[in-house]
């Protein structure tokens, strides 16, 4: 089954993000080579669901990230040989020994810019196959296991007979136009598909090579996936990647408490929190590695965040409505019987008390009854939360707290055990002061006119 | 000075933007001409503050589409017309003759267009001016409003000039011969450049208010009596949000008496389409446009400040109850400079927990309604703040929007009552859509099974 999630997800947790701002993705495109890149978003597109092909890859990019290799080749090699594979018109095939005095003689006067990508292509291609070589050699069999059946397929077509002139090659200077002729034929032509595969298969190298650097950097963890029948995830230390001085928190979902109830102040950092355990959740699924100091998870099915679920109030749908259709959405995959991922930030908050109150009771006693699936639930109405702690015995209660420091509330960003009455509403209205501004003012009229 | 209302309020109010689906200046944009859609936009922007100036622009809008004469041009004949008089020419008559001449003769010989242009240009504007003469006939200056009285009597002055009136009649300008397009070329363009460039600014102007004239007639519009500021108050009939076809009409009537409006209502019952029907009337009104409603009368207010949508800005850091703690700091500071203003807030606070909004909701709605120089208008979910208020003051007026239960299904009126609902029909909507039936019957995939 494939891994399933949505736009409203893929928004809510900044994953591609809007043209030309930070987001996910651009965090971890990091690659030497365009096809590297290309390769990371079909990864970004597709997040696996098998545990064993996200531990090999997650295996592989550990290996590099430990040995600290660096990208053997120079990226204008591959724009060159990109340029000129790129064109694969038998007409435009160099044949040796068919330079003519004419031709001599422009390319004296003036450099042929055909004949310019192709010399540079061959060239390049060749710098590119020697330097694979190589390279190859230098990988440790024993270390890096994952990569094992890559390197393999790497030596089988290094080993391809016809690639042995090219990697014996030792010209130096300039290239006569015999060779570069015998080779274009070569490479461009007649064992095209080879080369192909050999791009790609470095392509693959790049990615794994610049993903590690980047985990090195910035002290990225692995997550080891376990068969989605075990329904546990463990994070340790997780935080959001692109919050500056993020606080780390730990946590624990197992069948025995799938259901997280989360509450916090305003601003204490619920959606900043429940965004991070999205995005570590969602980069492991794809075997990157994650922020957090140590992860293992259950692949899921899908994951389903709300967060930043937008009040179409234009279209006369109003907020409460189209968080109904949201959940009603997300039931139904769970109908299913998939196994999800869920994350709700604030409930129902588009109506009134009691309304949100009986809803969030309702969904949240049904949600739980789904041990196979993880839920993460935000919201302001604390009075929810004591009634499920009588009902279901598998929610795990946490908040975020407020510590005040005279009458500013200051942060601490860490999780705690228990549900939390902390508000701080009135508290921020008088830090704006608010009401000092209304009652400073004079009205034009205060007095009711005598009629 | 102009009338405020900021980005916000104009989004909430969804007011201008050409190319915005049903904004509200494309209701009114239906305009023939470019000069016409230029002072719409210019209306549009700046709204009126002055009762009297109000009251003329309506009478205008009034009168025209009483008369309702229609605008004799097309886009395309005034926009011909419109270019060849702005093109402008320099010189004397001897050298246009020689010019026209010149190009006759390379019409003859080379084929060339340049003199075909200039006589189809000149024959339309012929055509052009006669038409005017039969449009600005029918009108009385006299009996007019003032404002478009006066622009009758230039248009009427310039074209009883005594080098209009002996132009060549329509049908007659088929064969003129070039010697007579010259010198008519040289007329419009050069001698009477002046004259026909106001002409053409004040039929701009009559195409632009017959053009909102029409919307009004068409959908059944009616124009707002303003009243000086510190009369301080607001009455509408059967006011309606001007967008939707198959809207439902309220009345309203807010003073300094009862300048704060406190509206409740259950989900989709309307509380937002209304206020935003509000909002959109006293901005119309202020341009002395048509507005959705009947009867209606207001005294002029200083701008208007919406809090509808106001968007959640998390990637700055900013959580939906800071910004909107913000956005009522920003209308604070407005109001407490002694401003005459038109306030909505839609659900206030709807961003942190109950106790919050609760204190929130009363302190903030108390320290307002001290203000009776402005009119609030707020809706919230938290009924109890509408009872704690109703015992400390005594200018709220309490309304609602109330829901009918036809058996299972709710059916909203979108007809305003007194006093404060309950209504709440949160579950029973979630209970329709069947969410809880489909997490606990599941219909599972072939591969899956239940976990005990």
């Amino acid at each position: 089954m494939r891994f399933t999630t949505d736009q409203q997800t893929l928004e809510d947790l900044n994953i591609f993000g809007k043209h030309g701002v930070e987001s996910i993705y651009t965090l971890f495109n990091r690659t030497y080579t365009r096809g590297g890149a290309a390769i990371l978003e079909e990864w970004f597109r597709y997040p696996l669901s098998d545990e064993k092909i996200i531990n090999r890859r997650s295996q592989t990019i550990q290996y590099f990230t430990d040995a600290g290799t660096a990208f053997p080749f120079k990226t204008e090699w591959f724009d060159q040989a990109e340029q000129y594979l790129s064109n694969h018109d038998e007409r435009t095939k160099l044949v040796a020994g068919d330079q003519t005095l004419r031709d001599k003689m422009t390319s004296l006067v003036a450099e042929d810019s055909d004949y310019k990508t192709i010399y540079k292509g061959v060239t390049s291609l060749i710098e590119i196959l020697q330097c694979m070589r190589q390279f190859i050699g230098t990988i440790d069999d024993h270390a890096a296991d994952g990569y094992r059946a890559e390197k393999e397929e790497f030596r089988v077509l290094l080993a391809e007979t016809a690639l042995q002139p090219l990697l014996e090659e030792t010209q130096k200077g300039k290239w006569p136009y015999g060779k570069i002729a015998g080779y274009d034929a070569l490479l461009r032509f007649r064992h095209r598909d080879i080369i192909r595969k050999l791009l790609q298969r470095i392509y693959q190298l790049d990615l794994y090579i610049s993903v590690a650097r980047l985990a090195r950097e910035r002290g990225f963890a692995f997550a080891e996936a376990l068969p989605g029948d075990r329904h546990v995830v463990r994070l340790s230390g997780v935080y959001h990647p692109q919050v500056r001085q993020a606080v780390p928190n730990t946590l624990e979902i197992n069948p025995g408490s799938n259901f997280i109830f989360l509450t916090g102040a305003n601003m204490a950092g619920k959606s900043t929190f429940m965004k991070s355990l999205g995005i570590a959740l969602f980069l492991a699924h794809m075997g990157l590695p994650v922020p957090a100091s140590a992860m293992v998870f259950s692949v899921r099915d899908g994951i389903y965040t709300t967060i930043n679920l937008p009040d179409d109030l234009g279209m006369g749908a109003s907020h409460f409505y189209a968080e109904v259709l949201r959940v009603k959405k997300i039931a139904r995959e769970l109908s299913l019987g998939k196994h999800l991922f869920v994350i709700f930030d604030e409930l129902f908050r588009g109506t009134n008390v009691k309304d949100a109150y009986e809803a969030t009771v309702a969904l949240s006693a049904a949600f739980a009854e789904r041990r196979d699936s993880m839920f993460v639930i935000s919201t302001h109405i604390i009075e929810a939360g004591e009634v499920l702690r009588e009902r279901c015995e598998n929610i795990n209660f946490v908040y975020l707290p407020t510590r005040m420091q005279g009458t500013k509330p200051v942060y601490t960003y860490t999780l705690e055990e228990g549900i939390t009455e902390d508000r701080h509403g009135m508290v921020i209205i008088n830090n704006e002061g608010i009401l000092e501004i209304l009652q400073q003012g004079s009205p034009k009229i205060t007095k009711t006119r005598k009629v | 000075m102009s009338f405020i209302a900021d980005r916000q309020s104009i989004d909430d109010l969804n007011l201008l933007g050409k190319y915005r689906a049903g904004s509200i200046y494309g209701l009114f944009n239906k305009v023939q001409t470019r000069g016409g859609e230029k002072l719409l936009d210019e209306m549009f922007r700046e709204p009126l503050t002055d009762p009297s100036a109000i009251n003329q622009r309506s009478g205008v809008f009034l009168y025209l589409q009483d008369k309702d004469y229609g605008f004799p041009f097309s886009r395309e004949q005034f926009g011909v017309v419109e270019d060849y008089l702005g093109a402008g020419s320099a010189g004397n008559i001897l050298t246009t003759m020689a010019g026209v001449f010149r190009r006759r003769l390379m019409e003859g010989l080379v084929k060339d267009e340049a003199y075909g242009h200039i006589r189809e240009a000149v024959r339309t504007t012929v055509s052009f001016i006669q038409t005017c003469r039969n449009f600005i006939g029918r009108f009385d200056e006299q009996e007019a409003p003032e404002l478009l009285g006066d622009k009758i009597r230039t248009v009427k002055e310039i074209l009883d000039d005594k080098r209009l009136t002996g132009l060549p009649r329509e049908e007659e300008t088929g064969d003129l011969s070039w010697q007579k397009v010259a010198v008519l070329h040289h007329l419009f363009v050069h001698v009477l450049e002046l004259e026909m460039g106001r002409l053409c600014e004040i039929l701009c102007y009559l195409d632009c208010c017959i053009a909102v004239s029409k919307v009004a007639a068409d959908r059944g519009f009616s124009y707002a009596h303003a009243l000086p500021e510190d009369e301080y108050m607001f009455h509408a009939a059967d006011l309606r949000h001007p967008g939707l076809d198959k809207a439902v009409g309220n009345t309203i009537s807010l003073d300094q008496d009862r300048n704060v409006l406190f509206l409740t209502g259950a989900n989709m019952a309307g509380k937002s389409t209304f206020m935003k029907s509000f909002g959109i009337a006293l901005y119309l009104a202020h341009m002395g446009f048509p507005v959705a409603a009947r009867d209606m009368v207001f005294s002029v207010k200083e701008g208007l400040y919406s809090s509808i949508n106001v968007p959640d800005n998390l990637s700055m850091g900013y959580s939906h109850f800071y910004a909107e703690v913000q956005r009522v700091k920003t209308i604070a500071e407005e109001v407490a400079r002694s401003r005459s203003l038109l306030v909505i807030f839609d659900e206030l606070f709807k961003g942190t927990n109950v106790k919050d909004a609760y204190d929130a909701t009363l302190a903030v709605t108390a320290a307002f309604a001290r203000y009776r120089n402005c009119t609030f208008i707020i809706s919230t979910h938290i009924i109890e703040v509408g009872e704690t208020l109703r015992e400390e003051h005594d200018n709220l007026q309490f309304s609602y929007l109330p829901t009918v239960m036809e058996g299972a299904v709710p059916r909203y009126t979108y007809v305003l009552r007194d006093g404060i609902t309950s209504d709440r029909h949160g579950m029973m909507i979630i209970e329709q859509e069947g969410i809880l039936e489909i997490i606990t019957t599941p219909q599972l995939l072939p591969d899956r099974a239940l976990q005990p």
